[in-house]
């Protein structure tokens, strides 16, 4: 398996759903902006379940050395990278905070993710898991930054889907909703809306063994995220959202 | 949208809510900067104590502390971060013969809260407090440095921080000693005692058992007070379990568990019903002595079975009042606080009797001392502090004292043998309120 983005505690959450359902993995590629954290739950799961892992560096921020990565060799991936940076109010106009989020959630993302679909296409088998975001389904005046660049993977997502779907590679977009990690710690969240880490992991693992191509973490999202699309956009403008 | 760290917290008997700001990270050098940066802080696992002991201006959550870093199986001896569950470490152990030497009466209390506790279990007598296992933790200290603090290194912070309630610092991870078993269940015996002398003779007799702990109906008055059964229990070797229990030794089957869906009202949980439990529980066995194999979470952890029980006491909680007094006063202790409790109405749900063994002098803040010691749950209620004053009165005139973990509204002369306060930087609202009293 291969994880990107190994310091979201979704992500390490998901791969021990995973092992603790009994899924088996030869070596699990724990790709990360922070080698040294991300050491402590390689540890962890070797520990807890046996399980071999390697850590690989990967800052989406600098230029990605593709050699790294050559001798990855893996039938899942599951992407949980992000980056949430500053809401419009205090980070609009900020253009290191505008560049930041879109490099990350989709810019420079996509090229790694592409890296990957190749290697699954010319093995023609896999399973490509993606956290994007319901910030991506409408642009809000609160973030809508932040909920193009989601917008702009989700749709790449979709496409990418739409092209690997005759090549046996399978494409999952998990769109998470609130989450109560370290992320989002502090904010006031409504707790009927919003998963924890263990809880998303489980609704994550459900929609990847029965191949679903979107979910949402938690099926209150669905009724949502319908609602804020079909709102007419003469009256969504009006609204602070 | 600002992050807004202050919220409403209280612990598992939901009894003081406070609203203090409370957070939680996993990098040590952001630990270091939040003490740092504020006073008054203190250390909270997974809320499992009943009172005010880890609530506090600054309260730092360790749920994310949640790494195991290494499993020596040849030695067994697990290391891992402070807020691991000791659930997280049975689920790992057990099926590798490995059983926790020292556990409370619920699993899912945190590695750091159960050594700044230094929780005790059925086995005091025979084993000791969990500090007796412990070989090594990381303290991070009023100056934000990381300790690494042993009976070697360090000892001073090493014996403060046992049974110290957070008031030394901030417990990162911990490394210790674990048991071997040869299987996952428990040869156990039942016996019932028609009053107090007996359950204490039985107590005498049971000695050389490692497990031995009685349920009490505290409801009983005169020649029946002290009513109970006596479950005294030894891990099942492998060749004395019956055959159907011998194919996998190690491994329990996953039980469904129930969920209390919402705080119970007020009325649910009154004398009356108290008294019918009670009579069914002492009732439901009918002989006087029952011998059986169990399961260990159907031993150590009847209360696990249920998710939430707090909440059939209701939005107003409940305290639990743990109280020991010493060997040579306890009997005639125990039948005061049980008179006095059966007197007053307010009965207990739950009422544990246990012994407690020669305590360790070298963990001098740790709540146990040679003794009997009982727990009991209470509604809290109007007549409540009238209780618990009448009950502190007695432990006070017998030399006994009460468990931080529990107290919440206890009188200080029994809380303060705590002995290692010497910084205000780590306080909770426990240590003021005794500190407040006295």
């Amino acid at each position: 398996m291969i994880i990107l983005g190994s310091n979201s505690e979704v992500a390490q959450a998901f791969v021990e759903e995973c092992l603790a359902k009994g899924e088996k993995f030869q070596t699990i590629y724990l790709l990360s902006s922070n080698p040294e954290t991300t050491e402590k739950f390689a540890g962890h799961i070797q520990v807890k379940f046996f399980q071999h892992s390697e850590i690989i560096p990967l800052d989406l921020m600098n230029d990605i050395d593709y050699k790294t990565l050559e001798n990855i060799n893996s039938d899942v991936l599951f992407c949980a990278t992000g980056y949430l940076g500053l809401g419009t109010e205090e980070g609009l106009y900020d253009d290191e905070n505008t560049e930041r989020i879109i490099d990350v959630n989709y810019a420079k993302l996509v090229p790694v993710l592409n890296f990957f679909a190749k290697r699954m296409e010319s093995k023609r088998s896999g399973t490509m898991i993606v956290l994007s975001s319901v910030a991506g389904e409408r642009g809000r005046q609160s973030n809508f930054i932040y909920g193009s660049a989601k917008a702009a993977l989700t749709a790449y997502l979709s496409g990418l889907r739409n092209y690997l779907f005759d090549k046996k590679v399978h494409v999952l977009t998990v769109k998470p909703g609130f989450m109560d990690t370290k992320m989002t710690e502090g904010l006031p969240l409504n707790p009927a809306l919003t998963a924890g880490p263990k809880k998303a992991a489980e609704g994550i693992y459900k929609a990847f063994k029965n191949k679903k191509d979107v979910a949402y973490v938690l099926p209150i999202w669905a009724i949502v995220m319908f609602i804020i699309r079909n709102i007419p956009e003469f009256i969504f403008k009006k609204l602070k959202l | 949208m600002k992050p807004n760290f202050i919220q409403k917290v209280t612990n598992w008997g939901n009894f003081p809510v406070v609203e203090k700001e409370m957070k939680s990270e996993d990098s040590v050098s952001k630990i270091k900067q939040f003490v740092k940066d504020h006073n008054e802080v203190i250390a909270r696992g997974n809320g499992r104590c009943y009172g005010d002991a880890s609530l506090g201006e600054h309260i730092f959550s360790t749920k994310r502390l949640n790494k195991f870093i290494s499993f020596d199986r040849l030695n067994g001896v697990i290391e891992c971060e402070a807020g691991v569950l000791l659930s997280e470490v049975l689920d790992i152990s057990v099926p590798q013969g490995y059983f926790l030497y020292v556990t409370p009466g619920t699993k899912y209390i945190s590695v750091g809260g159960a050594i700044a506790s230094d929780v005790h279990g059925k086995n005091h007598h025979a084993e000791g407090c969990f500090s007796e296992y412990v070989i090594e933790f990381k303290l991070i200290d009023e100056n934000s440095e990381v300790l690494i603090c042993s009976r070697e290194e360090n000892a001073d912070k090493f014996w403060a921080t046992i049974g110290g309630m957070g008031l030394t610092g901030i417990i990162l991870s911990a490394k210790f000693k674990l048991k071997n078993i040869e299987s996952a269940y428990i040869k156990q015996e039942s016996i019932k005692a028609e009053n107090l002398d007996e359950v204490f003779r039985l107590f005498d007799e049971s000695e050389d058992w490692t497990y031995n702990v009685a349920w009490i109906d505290c409801f009983q008055k005169g020649k029946n007070l002290g009513r109970s059964i006596l479950m005294r229990g030894e891990h099942a070797l492998k060749a004395e379990l019956p055959v159907n229990l011998q194919k996998k030794t190690l491994k329990l089957k996953e039980k469904p568990k129930p969920k209390i869906p919402f705080y119970f009202p007020g009325f649910v949980l009154n004398s009356l019903s108290i008294k019918i439990f009670n009579f069914l529980y002492y009732n439901k066995q009918t002989k006087k002595q029952l011998n059986n194999f169990i399961d260990y979470e159907t031993f150590f952890y009847p209360l696990d079975v249920i998710n939430d029980w707090n909440k059939i006491y209701g939005k107003s909680g409940f305290i639990q009042y743990q109280m020991v007094i010493p060997k040579e006063n306890g009997k005639e202790g125990m039948r005061q606080i049980l008179d006095t409790i059966a007197k007053s109405g307010n009965g207990s749900f739950l009422a544990v009797l246990k012994l407690f063994g020669k305590n360790n002098p070298q963990a001098y803040n740790s709540f146990p001392v040679e003794g009997y010691t009982l727990a009991l749950d209470f509604k809290v209620n109007k007549g409540l502090r009238k209780l618990v004053d009448q009950l502190d009165t007695i432990v006070e005139n017998f030399g006994g004292r009460i468990y931080l973990t529990k107290d919440s509204m206890s009188r200080s002369s029994l809380t303060n043998y705590l002995q290692n306060v010497d910084s205000s930087k780590f306080v909770s609202l426990q240590h003021k309120r005794i500190i407040n009293n006295g």
